[in-house]
């Protein structure tokens, strides 16, 4: 398990340092390449922050200064399936606390957090400006609009259900073999 | 040269002066923070050294505005010496005042402010917010307190005006921000390069970055 | 100087219009049946792709020809997924809330059998004697859509679409002017930045053109950070050719050859949207060298932000393009002197971009005929929150927010009272129900204590707590402060912490005089924008939510019922049915117990107090009841044997 990890972090960072020629050297470049970094990987390794000073041969400490100034860039991998609850005024008004609550509590983590077996990570949101469908939650990359507590059961029962068929069909093609 | 008057007193300042410069040159103190002498464009940040300028009908930051003939300035008005309170009641709301065991005491420009504005060092009015850790040791050879820390920037402008290129910059955001260290650069280089200049411990105006084990001497002593 | 000189842009023009318009005319003349689908975030959100698929699979089924035309937003939130259906020998038919079934049916019967299912559709898009038309709605009828007059009608991802309805047509009246004229137009239309201050934005383009430097920078401001407001967002994604084309004529006027569009990186459809159009327009010589056979040439690009919400400030938003932490800096100098790279940057908001290609085309005299005196033109709202019809609005500058909120948005819904209007964002006020009949202009809300802002609008009922509300804005501007000056980074930590304590409870005597004190303060000392509103929030609901707040801490009673340490769940045993089970399966901790006598009893110490079983009560039994402060509930002990 280790390996792959490792592995996979490799390919990463090789996967990087192909991207970065394309981007020019001046200091305009960093926010750009910070954001196709995130982009492709869902995080800022420390390893990267080092490679994109070293290109745009400015200090890492730098680099890290300006990643950590802004709320797009994370620095550990999120979960499979990564769940963002907007709190934006109207998701507010009408209870967004309440569903970020019931997926902390399903999930058993904090937002900013990624469950120990990094299938799920649970973050918050300022407003992703679909204010009329309030309380808004993104599951991955698909918006849910009037989100209530049954809601939130709904989507981590077909998470499950989704789960425990990959699962058996993973038995079964290895006992199949 | 140019003629302005501060406080009913006439001064004479090369025009186009830094104003909170002029005042100091010509011993009128105005409490400040983030600002060294030579800064082209000076942060702005600590908002300490307020003045009133007749015909501005809001306080304005001294640091950030240049010398003009015939320029009226206030510098001890009562709007601005509760402005200034303020924003050292904020500094100290978030400062471990543990006077004793800091290598600043008797030279730290809190204390010096304090003094001047009259405030007491432990302010009852605001809670104490302190932030988690206490010090950050990850630099081979100095330590950082960011309680202690009021994040004036004058190491990473000294660092840079030295180096060219910081080994220090703010980071994180809001309440949270910080100075750090962080970069991936062995020891024995940093530690080359820092323990000659070591300009960011003596330039810092509040001993938040030390010598390692500095401190713990002093509480030995 | 005049840019535009060798060529005539006219004879280029219009052989593109011509193209234009002949692809129109072949869409609008083809005798089939023509389906446009409103595909911006809000219909995506509400299921629009579905039910693109839905009239895709039906039509292919049942082999009938239709044409599906992808449109953006129309505004009508309320209403999405809105489609709307022109069927030869019909007017054209507006249809709100189209599931893929409703999409099924409407093939089936409308399109197949010419029965417009009158009880699915709002209106007619014009008026007819068969179906009564939408302006008979006060929605449509008292809107004023200049800005956003195609968002909804045409496709955002085909620059000929656009261009079909008189788009860039002003450009090139645009480039046959003294780039004087067109700044003194501007002036004389009296438009005022929509990015919230309203500053005079012919003035500041005065000011870039004459400004020295090598060259000069269009910057357009679409870092829409204000939680609650989405106009920005939504014109890009609707009309970006009309951003686009408002960008190119400043640039014109100012002197400008290189712009770039910042976009707020929660936005990736409008991000989308406007790369394409700057791709489709460069294709046809709108943009880039020599536009138009004329000299003058703009390179657009565009510049996603990273999430920080103090980057809408223009001082810092330039730092983050220039690849730096984004803190603002001192001002003056002000970027419209030395801005981006050093050089004099005009910044302007998308919506007041966006007016331009109105303003020069119809004339600053007739543009000033909406609106008022000093505050001419149209404003842009996304009005959310407690109303029966929440969605984007565009009104003439001067209207009532009574007329707002209660004429063209229909109200609170589920019969409660009004309580607040939140205008402004965390920058702005709340508004009770004495200042209804206040002009929405930038004057009177500024002066009612509240701010135009960009447009964000919440109007609050009488369950939302006037506590609550500032709490959470302070909150958001805590979050989101830079930590550069010591008022806003600390100042505002130190206000959300004695909110949070009274919305908790543990409110005691001198909290509110030390909001008042420290609110005052941050506000004179603080370096920006940013910290400089941040405590408006406190400012307003003090001055006029008062009595909240002593409830709060005087009594531990929060009088909405909606700060959950100060309320409890209890449900009532007179009312409650004898094993009737519908509350149990909505609590999400198990907090509701059956009593001996099979009826439901609150567990208040597993109580979450997410109301779940309010909703879930049968509404002939209605035996949950929530009270404040929290002892107010009954004891009832759980079975020992349960």
């Amino acid at each position: 398990m280790d390996n792959e990890i490792k592995a996979q972090e490799e390919a990463m960072l090789k996967d990087i340092a192909s991207q970065l020629p394309a981007f020019g050297k001046e200091r305009g470049s960093l926010i750009p390449i910070l954001q196709m970094i995130q982009e492709n990987n869902a995080y800022v390794a420390p390893e990267a922050i080092k490679m994109v000073a070293e290109h745009l041969g400015i200090p890492t400490c730098e680099v890290y200064g300006v990643a950590t100034f802004y709320n797009q860039f994370r620095f550990h991998p999120p979960g499979r399936h990564h769940i963002k609850v907007c709190l934006g005024t109207a998701c507010h008004i009408r209870g967004g606390e309440i569903i970020l609550e019931n997926f902390e509590r399903k999930l058993e983590i904090a937002h900013g957090e990624t469950t120990p077996d990094r299938e799920f990570s649970l973050e918050r949101v300022a407003c992703v400006g679909c204010c009329a469908l309030a309380p808004v939650a993104i599951v991955d990359e698909t918006v849910h609009g009037h989100v209530a507590p049954s809601k939130v059961e709904g989507l981590m029962l077909g998470f499950r259900i989704e789960k425990e068929k990959e699962e058996r069909e993973k038995q079964e093609n290895e006992s199949g073999q | 040269m140019v003629k302005l008057i501060i406080d009913n007193k006439e001064i004479e300042a090369e025009e186009g002066k830094n104003l909170l410069q002029a005042c100091l040159d010509n011993n009128i103190y105005i409490p400040n923070l983030c600002y060294l002498h030579g800064m082209d464009n000076p942060p702005a940040s600590c908002r300490m050294c307020f003045v009133e300028i007749e015909g501005e009908h809001k306080p304005v930051t001294s640091c950030t505005v240049r010398v003009k003939d015939g320029m009226v300035v206030k510098t001890d008005t009562p709007d601005i010496r509760q402005l200034q309170r303020t924003a050292l009641q904020l500094l100290l709301s978030v400062h471990d005042v543990d006077c004793a065991h800091c290598p600043a005491n008797k030279k730290c420009e809190l204390q010096r402010i304090a003094k001047f504005l009259k405030v007491g060092l432990k302010p009852k009015r605001l809670e104490l917010l302190l932030k988690e850790p206490e010090i950050d040791d990850e630099h081979p050879l100095l330590d950082y307190y960011p309680n202690r820390c009021v994040l004036c920037g004058k190491c990473i402008h000294v660092c840079k005006t030295k180096l060219g290129q910081p080994l220090l910059a703010f980071a994180r955001r809001g309440f949270y921000t910080t100075i750090s260290f962080y970069g991936e650069k062995p020891a024995s280089d940093l530690n080359s390069s820092c323990k000659n200049c070591l300009a960011c411990v003596e330039i810092c105006p509040v001993s938040a970055i030390t010598l390692k084990n500095d401190s713990d001497q002093i509480a030995e002593a | 100087m005049n840019l535009a000189s060798n060529e005539n842009p006219d004879q280029l023009f219009s052989a593109i219009y011509e193209e234009a318009k002949r692809r129109r005319n072949a869409f609008k003349e083809a005798d089939v049946p023509k389906i446009h689908i409103g595909m911006a975030t809000c219909g995506i959100a509400s299921g629009a792709i579905e039910t693109k698929n839905a009239f895709e699979t039906v039509l292919a089924e049942r082999k009938i020809e239709a044409r599906i035309h992808t449109v953006g937003c129309i505004g009508h939130c309320y209403a999405e997924p809105v489609v709307i259906i022109d069927n030869p020998g019909f007017p054209p038919i507006f249809y709100h809330q189209v599931t893929p079934g409703k999409a099924k049916m409407l093939v089936k019967y409308f399109l197949e059998k010419g029965d417009p299912l009158f009880e699915h559709l709002l209106g007619a898009m014009e008026e007819n004697d068969l179906i009564p038309a939408v302006t008979d709605f006060p929605r449509f009828r008292q809107e004023k859509r200049v800005v956003m007059e195609k968002c909804g009608l045409i496709d955002p991802e085909d620059i000929y679409d656009y261009i079909a309805e008189g788009g860039y047509l002003t450009l090139v009246k645009a480039l046959k002017l003294p780039p004087e004229d067109i700044i003194t137009e501007v002036k004389n239309a009296g438009l005022r930045g929509r990015g919230g201050a309203g500053f005079p934005t012919g003035k500041k383009w005065e000011l870039a053109r004459t400004a020295k430097g090598q060259q000069k920078i269009v910057i357009c401001n679409a870092d829409e950070g204000d939680p609650g407001a989405y106009m920005d967002r939504t014109i890009l994604e609707s009309n970006p050719h009309l951003v686009l084309e408002g960008i190119a004529i400043c640039a014109y006027a100012v002197g400008a050859r290189k712009a770039v569009v910042y976009v707020r990186a929660e936005y990736p459809l409008a991000v989308k949207m406007v790369a394409k159009a700057i791709e489709q327009a460069k294709d046809l010589g709108l943009l880039g060298k020599r536009i138009l056979g004329s000299s003058f040439d703009l390179e657009i690009e565009l510049f996603r932000g990273s999430g920080a919400f103090v980057c809408g400030e223009e001082t810092a938003l330039i730092q983050s393009i220039e690849g730096n932490r984004g803190m603002p800096i001192h001002r003056p100098p002000y970027p419209v002197q030395n801005g981006l790279e050093g050089q004099p940057t005009v910044i302007n908001n998308v919506k007041t971009l966006a007016s331009i290609p109105h303003i020069l085309d119809k004339g600053a005299t007739l543009y000033r005929e909406t609106g008022t005196e000093k505050s001419p033109g149209t404003a842009i709202f996304s009005v959310v929150g407690d109303v029966v019809h929440p969605g984007l609005v565009e009104i003439p500058m001067g209207v009532s927010l009574r007329t707002l909120i209660f004429d063209i948005c229909g109200g609170i819904p589920n019969k409660k009272d009004f309580k607040a209007v939140q205008i402004g964002g965390p920058s702005g006020g709340c508004l009770p129900a004495d200042f209804l009949d206040t002009p929405i202009d930038f004057d009177s809300l500024t002066q009612a204590g509240a701010m135009m802002g960009s447009g964000g609008m919440v109007v609050m009922d009488e369950d939302t707590c006037m506590v609550d509300v500032p709490r959470y804005f302070l909150d958001f501007t805590q979050n989101e402060s830079c930590g550069k000056c010591t008022f806003c980074r600390i100042g505002t930590r130190h206000l959300l912490n004695i909110l949070e304590r009274i919305t908790r409870g543990e409110g005691h005597e001198g909290d509110l005089e030390q909001l008042e004190h420290l609110s005052e303060e941050i506000k004179k000392g603080s370096l920006c924008g940013l910290g400089k509103t941040a405590p408006n929030p406190i400012i307003t609901s003090l001055m006029y939510f008062y009595d909240e707040y002593e409830a709060h801490i005087k009594e531990k009673r929060c009088p909405a019922g909606m700060c959950r340490p100060l309320t409890a769940y209890y449900i009532d045993l007179d009312k409650c049915a004898r094993g009737c089970d519908a509350c149990v399966g909505s609590c999400p901790v198990e907090a509701i117990f059956t009593t001996s006598n099979r009826k439901k009893g609150v567990d208040q110490s597993l109580c979450v107090k997410c109301g779940e079983c309010v909703v879930a009560c049968p509404p002939e039994y209605n035996a949950v009841m929530k009270v404040s402060p929290p002892d107010l509930a009954p004891i009832v002990e759980r079975p020992v044997d349960d």
